[in-house]
């Protein structure tokens, strides 16, 4: 059913009219289906929602939200287990996940994505295994997508988002104790309106390490979800993001520190000019009893023209006395020392300005390589 | 036809008067120091030849062999020839040395109107210099001036310039701040870089680099104009005196 709603009641009826979706028909959507019965989608101006116009997203949720042809386009490593989210055996990893990596059940644009799930792909890196080359996840046929990866105890990978559309993509992740990923999400720029949500449990001694690069869309919120569920669990989240004409970038990052010893990382590096908004917001907390977790934030970024807008809120809240927290956040323009200093040795300013915005870049992700061989920058 | 040719030169910044009628003629195959007390102008001097933005020329000119540069854009001075060391170096955090200097390089070459040099045989007259300045190979990799000591910010100004081989360096106080070793690797590199065809002027407050690098003309600045010229023994006259005798 084609259509288009405008506010979050017209959007409940469209979506209970339409039933939920048939596609992995395992997926228990009765907690889903209830939240949109009660009605908690966000309102316009919700809270949560401060720098993102929920309404604007809200008309195209129902466009497209048929499963389109074709199997998702993936690629892996043979030692690594991939199956379709409407193949059973995916039931059987959902359980293997065992509790949810957050309380996705209690979140209604989680809600969204299962009611009108259309692709999904679960990934298992069996216990101990070291997958030699990334797993990456090129596409996925749908508007409505996830993506489940167990990391087993002690298993190593790296995986690869690759730049592709959808209206709203859920990924969740488990890095059993020992167990290590590498995950790289590339964002290219698009003319689309966007959302994520990625939920990470990091369970003992496990690492995980998130380095994402966007580029913006005419409306893209990312909400990333890390639990450091574990003793000694280590988490670092690397974000880059480059916008210019009016395209959008929300970024709504929790870092929950829930066991004693966890160490949290997180490096964002901006650079917003033409008309663009970008918005960090930035949440460390730290349960009781979390003691000895050292946690640090840091963002920077540069507003490169009069009519860019930057947000970047740190937010810590912390309820263990034994513990390393700290944040920083700063917003300034281009440094024009910098420029000339590079004008003085024979590059031009325009030169100047790109290799200047690309070192500051680097500062948080070193896969602007990648990103320049996928399309992702020029 | 001199190498570098400044007349009467006024500069103002904010409206304030810095340089009030400098005059400077420097062939090739020279070696000029400028000396001077703080707040003479030197520091403005080296940054009005290097075209730095803040700075009001008000009279006079500033030609490079034969050519006004006033009206160019610091890389278009930079491409015929101009060279500043910075007094003060700056960190550019993320954009390693190697990178810097080869989109350096590469923008010279094409100036010239010929191809940028390869990856390969640039990485070698990059370690070679480097060498020479007593940096390791790593220090290529390392972010512009990203938390180098102050001798390495100055030996990397050196570095540049040995790399890019300008007509013209002038180095702004490239001693301060430096250990006597790290003062004497400097001037190494200073003494292999001159030239019958190249010039250099040196701004400094000391005449202790005067010792390493001599100096065919030694001019003394003091508020905004030239105010004494001689040779090397004058360096050694403002050591043992200061600067006070030249007012009288």
């Amino acid at each position: 059913m084609a259509g288009s709603a405008t506010d979050a009641a017209a959007l409940a009826e469209a979506i209970l009219a339409r039933g939920p979706s048939s596609y992995a028909p395992w997926l228990d959507r009765r907690p889903h289906r209830d939240l949109v019965e009660r009605r908690s989608l966000p309102e316009l101006r919700a809270e949560a929602w401060r720098h993102t116009n929920v309404a604007r997203w809200y008309e195209v949720v129902l466009e497209g939200a048929e499963r389109a042809n074709g199997a998702p386009r993936i690629e892996y490593p043979a030692a690594v287990e991939v199956v379709d989210f409407a193949d059973s055996r995916a039931a059987e990893l959902q359980d293997q996940r065992g509790e949810e990596t957050y309380r996705l059940s209690t979140q209604p644009i989680a809600a969204l994505n299962a009611l009108l799930l259309g692709a999904g792909v679960a990934i298992r890196v069996p216990s101990g295994c070291t997958a030699g080359s990334p797993v990456r996840v090129v596409d996925l046929p749908a508007a409505y997508q996830r993506v489940l990866v167990i990391i087993e105890s002690g298993a190593c990978l790296e995986l690869i988002e690759e730049p592709s559309t959808y209206t709203h993509r859920l990924v969740e992740v488990v890095v059993q104790p020992g167990g290590q990923l590498l995950h790289r999400r590339l964002q290219a720029a698009s003319s689309r309106r966007e959302c994520s949500l990625l939920a990470v449990r990091v369970e003992a001694e496990a690492h995980y390490e998130l380095s994402q690069l966007s580029l913006g869309s005419e409306l893209r919120r990312n909400d990333v979800i890390v639990t450091l569920a574990g003793d000694a669990a280590n988490v670092t989240l690397r974000g880059a993001w480059r916008l210019d004409e009016s395209r959008h970038l929300d970024n709504q990052v929790a870092v929950h520190h829930r066991a004693p010893g966890g160490t949290s990382r997180q490096t964002y590096r901006g650079v917003a000019a033409g008309r663009s908004r970008a918005v960090l917001n930035g949440r460390i907390e730290i349960a009781p009893g979390a003691q000895q977790s050292d946690a640090i934030l840091n963002t920077k970024n540069l507003l490169a023209s009069d009519a860019a807008e930057v947000y970047a809120k740190p937010e810590l809240e912390i309820y263990a006395n034994d513990v390393k927290c700290s944040h920083g956040a700063t917003v300034g323009a281009i440094d024009d020392d910098a420029v000339h200093y590079f004008r003085s040795r024979g590059i031009d300013e325009q030169t100047a300005r790109a290799l200047f915005v690309r070192g500051f870049l680097r500062e948080a992700i070193d896969d602007l390589d990648t990103a320049q061989a996928l399309g992702v920058i020029q | 036809m001199s190498l570098l040719r400044v007349e009467n030169l006024h500069v103002e910044v904010d409206g304030k008067p810095i340089l009030a009628g400098i005059d400077l003629a420097v062939d090739a195959g020279e070696v000029h120091a400028v000396m001077g007390p703080n707040g003479s102008g030197k520091s403005t001097f080296a940054n009005i030849l290097a075209g730095r933005p803040g700075y009001d020329v008000i009279r006079g000119s500033m030609t490079v062999d034969g050519e006004d540069v006033t009206p160019l854009s610091p890389e278009e001075r930079s491409l015929r020839g101009l060279f500043l060391a910075f007094q003060y170096p700056i960190e550019i955090p993320g954009v390693s040395n190697m990178e810097f200097l080869k989109a350096a390089v590469d923008a010279h070459a094409l100036g010239r109107g010929e191809e940028p040099p390869s990856a390969v045989d640039f990485v070698k007259s990059a370690r070679i210099a480097a060498t020479r300045l007593q940096l390791s190979p790593d220090f290529l990799k390392r972010g512009v001036n990203d938390g180098f000591s102050g001798g390495e910010k100055k030996r990397n100004e050196i570095l540049q310039m040995l790399i890019l081989e300008p007509r013209l360096a002038v180095l702004d106080e490239t001693d301060s701040g430096l250990d006597i070793d790290a003062l004497q690797v400097v001037a190494e590199g200073i003494n292999a870089f001159r030239a019958s065809n190249n010039a250099v002027v040196l701004v400094t407050h000391y005449q202790r680099l005067l010792n390493y690098v001599v100096p065919d003309h030694v001019h003394v600045l003091a508020d905004g104009r030239i105010v004494h010229s001689g040779d090397r023994e004058l360096a050694l006259e403002l050591e043992e005196r200061g600067y006070g005798w030249l007012g009288d």
